[in-house]
């Protein structure tokens, strides 16, 4: 059963592969057919402009409208970003074939060898999230990554399934500073685990402490480091925990408007990423630190700035702040214009927090 | 208590202009010789257009002592193709101040040819060296002057003249002068160069005093049509001038000799026959068509004397006194003065008055004044309040500045006649323009004729723009009446003009290379000063330039914005060029082929695109 269904799995990410591929020599025939009869080749690009971002209340996230923008090879001003977008079709092609990953800044320094010049490394970001676009699927399923900087720690067997480690399995409760989320990682088969939930922490101090207090055996957990906003690479870890090894995933953040901003983005994705399905994971719930804790725990406060506060009135008219925990939380955060982090608990105990705040939070969940 | 009694001195014009010398641009060696060049060059000039001749000039400075610092004395040779002087006027013509044939209304460089003697004169009283005239009217026979000018009496003194034979018609002057010519070399380098570009019929040739030589070959060869001569604009007058032309407009009364009477004999066809009295009258009469004016105000004089032709003979008129209605005479018979009573009712009274009171003010102004008919004068007599047969040898001095006044002041006369003026032509300046600036871009515009103050005017201008013209640009050259105006450029209404105009506007940014040519035309350009530099701000002189260098900027930034779109399509087609080779080069791999597709036929391909279209 388990081998089968890890025969699954693997079918399916070899498809998901061979998809990307696909997909990219499509693109490739065509602008090689416009180019032969004479014609000059174009892209459509779904507009990611704000008035094209609706929230989808189905899918319960930030989805791209019908609008959509042509690019053209006619049009010389947009002439130079088509040759961009038909590079990096190009070189995204050349890493998924070869199994090869690199970075936003390695594509930014590979374009040089072609006589692409791109001005900076956020034109040719532009141009990576163009292509995802196009293509409706997130860079890393065409071998692209961000920087690392976020990681897990648990016991979660993988198999790598990168270039020279294919089949080579881990423990990822084996090293205590955790590992980092990286290509291999996200690509790895996920095997087996004995984890029954999945604990995402804004703050790399907090990890340390959860894994010195064993809270992944205390709590039978993988706990995950999401190093402020969560990178892309790892809301897509978690969403492969959540649906592949069907985990619930809780996220714990500071007691401010940018802690529930990144629970929510966890939660329902961002408007950024608003090309891509595949990022979210709709049932990850927030736990703490909510604003009425802040009262709850008699935690110690500091003030929110102004720019705290704009972000307040600024979420308020998100539509997925309109109800529940996020709206409550939200009016009392401008209520009490305080806010708390994390290592607050600290004052009452280093341990305090996962001594007592953790179980009451996780006990909570289940009924959220 | 003294009494200082003034003596008051007649000075003649020699000594007046002598005296003050700055006012003609005579004030340094510098300036002096730059001022000598300029009237001699034009001189010459303006003797070849009068006669159609297509110019030849010849320019030569040399110092009398190379050795010697700057200033020096230097002598200065014009020689030209022109017409020449006849031997008679030679003496006069450069020897003294204010005799010229330029007093005419019509459209010249130099107005009255004070400017040539001036120079003389300046050279004169610098180097004590007279001046040489070479002058041949039919290129066989030339005359040979060295004059010296007597500035008390204003008269020439000549101290040599021969002549020999020749083979070419023109004018030669040559002066010997104090200069400081390392000072004005560029100047008049300049005034050359400038020049020749006005004068694009001409051929202009400079030896400078370092044995450089500058040679400027005509580029046209039709002459622009020659200006005429015409009346003056009621607009352009004054008092003093109504009074010169009153005086050509009366007829003296004739001195009754004894050849008048033979006259008047033979014109009534008596020369042999002795009629009374009735019948002279009655013979008059029959003949009075075709009888000249002098006889038939001796008619009329009889008429009323009564006399025939032997008491005629006998006396003296001494007066007709129009307002009286009598007429004096003196009586040689009995040798005293005597009266008649003139019957103002009779047909020989008008013709009388008419004679003694000159026309009247309607007939003065259609026959002397340009653009006047007999409606508009009698339309005028009225707005000055006059009667129409006021008689213009009756007006007392008010009434003549009154007349005056409003002659200036009547707005319903035609604008002045402008067959006076002498524009190049457009043809002539395009051709002069591209000739000298090399351009990429001209065009050239002649306003129509427009007038100030009753003096006719014409603007002429060109736009040049890039090719060999060098950046720094708008560069102005100025012009009026074909002289180059190259001092105080400051205060010039033509860069007033093109100081005002936003360029930018025109698409003309940045250093461009880019050059303006400008050529007032007039009977009489508003100098600011004697020294003939700079235009004053007239408002419709700055009203003719301004649209004029309106007309030639919207072409401008036509071509400017051609000239810009075939840089785009440049350098679109060089975006193209790099760009879909390696499109081709990705797509091939990505589509898994080995051949290149075909996008050479996208890059010969006329491009049109909208870069508006996203």
């Amino acid at each position: 059963m388990t081998t089968n269904k890890a025969k699954v799995r693997k079918q399916k990410a070899i498809e998901k592969q061979q998809n990307i591929i696909d997909a990219l020599k499509d693109h490739g025939a065509k602008v090689y057919g416009d180019l032969d009869n004479g014609q000059f080749p174009k892209f459509s690009i779904p507009s990611r402009s704000v008035s094209n971002i609706v929230y989808d209340k189905k899918l319960r996230q930030y989805i791209l409208g019908n609008s959509a923008a042509l690019r053209s090879s006619r049009n010389s001003s947009q002439l130079r970003s088509f040759t961009q977008l038909m590079w990096l079709a190009f070189f995204a092609n050349r890493l998924t074939q070869e199994k090869k990953s690199s970075t936003l800044r390695d594509v930014y320094y590979s374009s040089q060898a072609f006589a692409i010049e791109f001005e900076d490394q956020s034109e040719s970001d532009n141009i990576i999230v163009d292509l995802e676009a196009v293509l409706s699927k997130p860079r890393e399923d065409f071998h692209i990554f961000p920087e690392e900087r976020s990681s897990i720690f648990g016991d979660l067997n993988i198999e790598y399934t990168i270039p020279g480690y294919e089949g080579k399995k881990m423990n990822l409760s084996n090293h205590p500073d955790g590992y980092a989320i990286g290509p291999s990682l996200t690509t790895a088969e996920l095997v087996d685990t004995s984890a029954e939930i999945v604990i995402a922490i804004e703050k790399g101090g907090l990890f340390t402490r959860f894994v010195e207090e064993q809270v992944d055996k205390k709590f039978k957990s993988i706990i995950i480091n999401t190093g402020g906003q969560a990178p892309r690479s790892t809301r897509t870890l978690l969403k492969r925990l959540h649906d592949e090894m069907g985990l619930p995933v809780i996220v714990l953040t500071d007691g401010d408007v940018y802690g529930e901003h990144i629970a929510m983005v966890i939660k329902s994705g961002s408007a950024n990423a608003a090309h891509l399905r595949e990022l979210t994971v709709p049932d990850a719930k927030w736990v703490g630190v909510w604003a009425t804790d802040i009262e709850k725990f008699k935690l110690p406060t500091i003030p929110m700035t102004e720019s705290d506060i704009k972000r307040c009135y600024d979420l308020q008219s998100d539509p997925r702040y309109q109800e529940g925990i996020w709206k409550k939380e939200l009016d009392v955060f401008l209520k009490i214009k305080r806010k708390a982090e994390l290592e607050a608990f600290s004052k009452y105990g280093l341990t305090n927090i996962t001594d007592k705040y953790l179980p009451q939070k996780l006990e909570l969940a289940k009924s959220l | 208590m003294s009494s200082i009694k003034e003596k008051f001195n007649q000075i003649s014009p020699s000594e007046f202009f002598y005296r003050n010398r700055d006012l003609a641009g005579f004030s340094n060696p510098t300036r002096s010789l730059y001022t000598a060049v300029r009237e001699f060059v034009e001189n010459a000039l303006d003797a070849c257009d009068q006669k159609g001749i297509l110019p030849d000039v010849h320019m030569s400075i040399k110092a009398v002592d190379p050795e010697k610092p700057d200033p020096k004395p230097y002598i200065l040779t014009v020689k030209d193709n022109g017409p020449g002087i006849e031997s008679k006027h030679v003496p006069l013509a450069f020897g003294t101040v204010l005799y010229g044939s330029k007093f005419g209304l019509k459209q010249a460089r130099g107005m009255f040819g004070l400017g040539a003697t001036m120079a003389i004169l300046y050279g004169q009283i610098t180097t004590n060296k007279p001046v040489l005239v070479k002058s041949s009217t039919d290129g066989k026979i030339q005359d040979e002057f060295e004059l010296l000018l007597d500035i008390q009496k204003n008269k020439p003194v000549i101290l040599k003249h021969t002549t020999k034979e020749v083979t070419k018609r023109g004018l030669s002057v040559s002066i010997c002068l104090d200069g400081d010519y390392a000072k004005a070399g560029s100047k008049i380098k300049d005034y050359v160069y400038e020049t020749s570009l006005i004068t694009p019929y001409a051929t202009i040739t400079f030896d400078d005093p370092k044995g450089e030589k500058f040679h400027y070959s005509k580029i046209v060869n039709e002459m622009p049509p020659a200006p005429t001569i015409i009346r003056p604009h009621a607009h352009g007058i004054d008092v003093e001038t109504i009074r010169r032309m009153m005086v050509e407009s009366q007829f003296e009364i004739p001195n009754i000799d004894d050849a008048m009477v033979e006259k008047v004999r033979k014109d009534l066809g008596l020369a042999k026959n002795n009629l009374a009295f009735t019948g002279i009258m009655d013979k008059a009469k029959k003949r009075w068509k075709t009888l000249s004016k002098p006889v038939r105000v001796v008619i009329a004089l009889m008429s009323f004397l009564k006399m025939d032709f032997d008491k005629l003979n006998k006396i003296r008129i001494d007066d007709i006194d129009v307002p009286n209605k009598k007429l004096y005479y003196w009586d040689f018979g009995d040798s005293q003065s005597k009266s008649v009573d003139m019957d103002p009712e009779s047909q020989y009274y008008k013709q009388l008055t008419g004679t003694v009171q000159g026309e009247t003010l309607t007939t003065f102004l259609t026959k002397r004044f340009q653009r006047i008919g007999p409606s508009t004068a009698v339309k005028f007599a009225e707005f000055a309040g006059f009667k129409p047969e006021k008689r213009m040898g009756s007006m007392t001095n008010e009434e003549l500045v009154k007349l005056s006044d409003s002659l200036q002041k009547f707005e319903d006369f035609l604008s002045p006649d402008p067959s006076c003026l002498a524009p190049l032509g457009e043809e002539p300046l395009e051709k002069g323009i591209k000739k000298f600036f090399k351009p990429d871009f001209c065009e050239v515009i002649q306003r129509p004729a427009s007038a100030y103050s009753g003096f006719p005017f014409i603007v002429e201008m060109g736009i040049a723009y890039g090719g060999e013209i060098r950046p720094g640009g708008p560069h102005v050259y100025r012009y009026a009446n074909r002289i180059p105006l190259l001092y105080d450029e400051g205060s010039d209404v033509v860069l007033k003009v093109v100081h005002d105009t936003d360029w930018s506007r025109y698409k003309v940014k940045g250093d461009p290379p880019f050059v303006i040519v400008t050529h007032i035309c007039s009977t009489r350009i508003p100098y600011k000063t004697v020294g003939k530099e700079n235009v004053a701000d007239r408002q419709e002189i700055e009203r003719e330039l301004r649209l004029g260098l309106q007309f030639l900027s919207r072409k401008l930034a036509a071509y400017m914005s051609k000239r810009g779109q075939a840089e785009m399509a440049k350098k679109r087609a060089n975006l193209y060029a790099k760009y879909l080779p390696l499109i081709a080069q990705f797509c091939t791999e990505l589509a898994g082929k080995t051949k290149e597709p075909n996008y050479k036929k996208l890059l010969e391909e006329e491009i049109i695109v909208d870069d508006k279209q996203s």
